[in-house]
Order: structure tokens, then sequence, then C-alpha cells
């Protein structure tokens, strides 16, 4: 009996229509009328108070006072952080020592990346082959805090009729809103073909040079973010709404999640995998490193649209 | 050698320049109280500056390939830069109830009956 009954609650508080923190928190929006008044009186209070000229003097005193101090213990506290900082320093191996243990796997990447990897750029080398379980951690951090962020920000049927979602609200966005602008219309024809062919070069570029997922991903995402403030979110919505954000998130996480678990599985058993490197430097080279860019830098740029569209009107696409 | 010294004058002349600039913006951006004097500094180094610093670049290594880049660079800053400046400004024109405190306003007289 009890263990349905804890069911239920957990499907109502997953539904949405149950509050666990209802009676602990006070989160309703009508005014407490004796709270309200306590607070009055004290203000009133706290005026009568600090209105004397005396009462003013002591308390501009009092602030000095407070400054000095504060100016006195973040110096001494900066000293501090700088006195550890440098003791830790001084336990470092010194620059250009014999230290064996600290170079190993430094050496190891630069002496046999090119050929382990068959990615020009070492760098890209290390986050997606080497540490791949790393860069597939961080990926799917950014999906997680896009849900988060969803958590709190999504407007949907449940919360739309609450009293922020007035007329003013409306037409306080439309002030900010500069889709309108001429200026920022043409700039944003000339400018946002330039960035999204960037952002791409990034993406694809990013086994033979300095370049990646991640910043790949972040000017696309700046690519449409921009896109967005020039023309607005009608043009936008027409071909990037929210189901095509979250299959486009789930089918990059999804390829590298497999993609990386297949050469794991085929490493840790000492068995040939089959995908090939290619000629070093060539676009179609270094294996997965390209897809599983091409994947990360997906990722980012639907995150960060995301956030930019919850946090402007509170869905992460057209629907 | 003439020329060589002629060239790294003129450089250096640019990169002063650049660098006047550029502290002209970074106090203006700090000390002024406004925010459309700010955004007015601050497009003074990103415009001005950035352009002496790549002209400078430009007289004291060459064209090559690299300082081809650089323009690019300096094109879409001059894009870029200017119209951030007018997004942010047109934003405060219309939100702030408290503009013309700041700014003078002036309103075009009427012409009398007289005058005509």
């Amino acid at each position: 009996m009890k263990l349905r009954e804890w069911k239920n609650k957990f499907f109502r508080w997953l539904d949405g229509d149950y509050d666990v923190m209802a009676n602990i928190m006070d989160g309703s929006l009508e005014p407490d009328e004796s709270h309200e008044k306590v607070k009055r009186e004290r203000k009133a209070a706290q005026k009568e108070m600090t209105s004397s000229g005396l009462s003013q003097a002591v308390i501009s005193a009092e602030r000095k006072g407070f400054y000095q101090i504060y100016i006195g213990v973040a110096i001494v506290s900066c000293i501090a952080l700088i006195g550890v900082l440098l003791f830790t320093v001084n336990l470092l191996p010194r620059y250009g020592e014999e230290n064996p243990r600290a170079v190993e796997v430094s050496d190891r990447y630069i002496e046999h990346g090119l050929e382990e990897t068959g990615a020009v750029n070492i760098v890209a080398g290390m986050i997606l082959d080497y540490r791949a379980f790393d860069t597939l951690g961080e990926s799917h951090v950014l999906f997680a805090a896009l849900l988060c962020v969803m958590i709190l920000l999504k407007k949907d049927k449940k919360n739309m009729d609450s009293q922020f979602d007035d007329y003013y609200q409306i037409e306080q966005d439309a002030y900010f809103d500069v889709s309108k602008d001429t200026v920022m219309r043409k700039v944003g024809i000339l400018i946002v073909p330039c960035i999204f062919v960037f952002g791409i070069y990034i993406l694809l570029n990013g086994q033979n040079g300095p370049g990646g997922g991640f910043s790949g991903g972040a000017v696309l995402g700046a690519g449409l973010i921009i896109f967005e403030s020039a023309f607005g979110f009608e043009l936008v919505d027409s071909f990037f709404t929210a189901k095509v954000s979250m299959v486009i998130s789930f089918v990059s996480l999804a390829f590298y999640s497999f993609a990386k678990g297949y050469v794991f599985f085929m490493g840790a058993n000492h068995l040939h995998n089959h995908i090939p490197k290619g000629i070093p430097g060539a676009i179609l080279s270094g294996g997965l490193i390209l897809p599983l860019n091409i994947a990360v830098g997906l990722v980012v740029a639907c995150t960060m649209f995301g956030f930019y569209s919850l946090f402007k009107r509170g869905s992460v696409g057209g629907v | 050698m003439i020329f060589a010294w002629i060239r790294f004058g003129l450089c250096a002349l640019c990169l002063i320049t650049a660098m006047v600039c550029f502290t002209a913006a970074v106090l203006g951006a700090n000390r002024f109280g406004f925010i459309m004097n700010r955004v007015h500094a601050g497009g003074v180094g990103d415009t001005l500056g950035l352009f002496l610093v790549a002209l400078s670049i430009l007289l004291g290594d060459g064209f090559h390939m690299g300082e081809l880049k650089l323009g690019f660079i300096i094109i879409f800053m001059w894009f870029t830069s200017p119209v951030s400046s007018h997004v942010l400004i047109q934003v405060e024109y219309f939100t702030n109830p408290h503009l013309y405190d700041h700014v003078k306003r002036e309103i075009p007289e009427m012409e009398t009956e007289e005058e005509k």
C-alpha cells in the first residue's frame, strides 16, 4: 500500500503535477500579508534609524573601517596564496631536468603519435584517440548541461500561464529584438555565410591543423546565434527545430559512443580494427578522428544555440 | 639602408599611434560613466587601433600570406564591431527611461509665421 503511494507520488512528480517541496519551500506567488507587514515595518524602522545626521556619520565611519579591513584582508590573502603557489612551484622538477617519469607519455605521443593515430595534429590525436574517453565524457556533459537548462527554463503548457508571461513581457522582448534592424540584417547577409564556412573548415581540418570539434562547433553555434539575431526565430525555425536539435545531439553522441566502444573493445582484446588511417595530411585521414570531430562539433553547436534559445524564448527550437 | 630606416620609422609610428588608441579605448571603457560613451571608446580601439596594428605589422614584415589573413580579420572586425556597438546603443536607447539625463535633446525649432 505504502509502496504504491510512493510510486504514485513519484510518477506524479515526474509529470510535474506534484511538488515535493511544496510544504517545505514556499513557492507561492501570492504576497504573504503578515510577511509583507513585517517587512514594511522593518523598513520604516530602518529608515527612521538611519535618517538622523549622527547615525549617518556612524554609518559612513563604519563603512570606511570596513573598507580598510577589507583591503587589508584582501592583501593578506593574496600574499598567502602567492606564497603557497610559489612553495608548490618550488617542489616541481626543474626545467630541463632529467625526469623520465614526467616525459614518458609525451615522448610516446610525439614519437609514435602520427604513426598510431594518423593525425598530423598531435593534440587531435591525443584528445580523440589516446584519450577519447575523456572527450566522450565532455560531450556528454555538454548535452547534460543543455538538459538541465531545459528543466529550469523550458516553457510548455504546464508553466505557460504563469504571471511572468503577460503582455508586458512580450512587449519588452520586442524592444530587445534587433532582427528588425536594417543594419543588422544587411551585415548578417555578408557575415553569416563566412562564419559557417569558417566553422566547417575548422571542423573538417581538425586532424591536420589547429581546430577540431570544440572550436569548430563553437564557431558554428555562434554563427547560428548571429543568424538568429539578424533574421529572427522564424527563419531559424524553418530548418532548426527542437526535434532536429535533439536528433542531431543524440545521433552524434550515440555514434561517438559506439565507434569508440568498438575501437576500445578491439584494442583491449588485441584485435585488428578495420578503420583505415589514410594518408597523413589529407582531409580523409586519421581514422576515426574526423567523424568524431564532426560529432563533437555538432553537439557543441546544438548546445550553444540551445542555451541561447532557451534563455531568449524558453525552448530549444521551434516546434 | 635609408629605405629600411624609413620603413622602421613608419612602422613604429603606426604602432605608437595604435597604442595611444588602445590606451584611450581602455581608459574610456573603464572610466566613462555612461554606456554610450563607453561603447564609443571601445569602438575606437576595435577599429582604428586594430587597423593601425595591422598596418604596422604589414610595414614591418612585408606582404605574405599571413598579412592577407590579417586583412581578412580587419575586414571582419570592421564589419562586426560597429554593428555590435550600434545594436548595444539601440537597446540602450529603447530601454533606458533616464536617457535624456545623459543625452542633450535637441528639439528642432518650429518656424513661426513671421519668419516665413
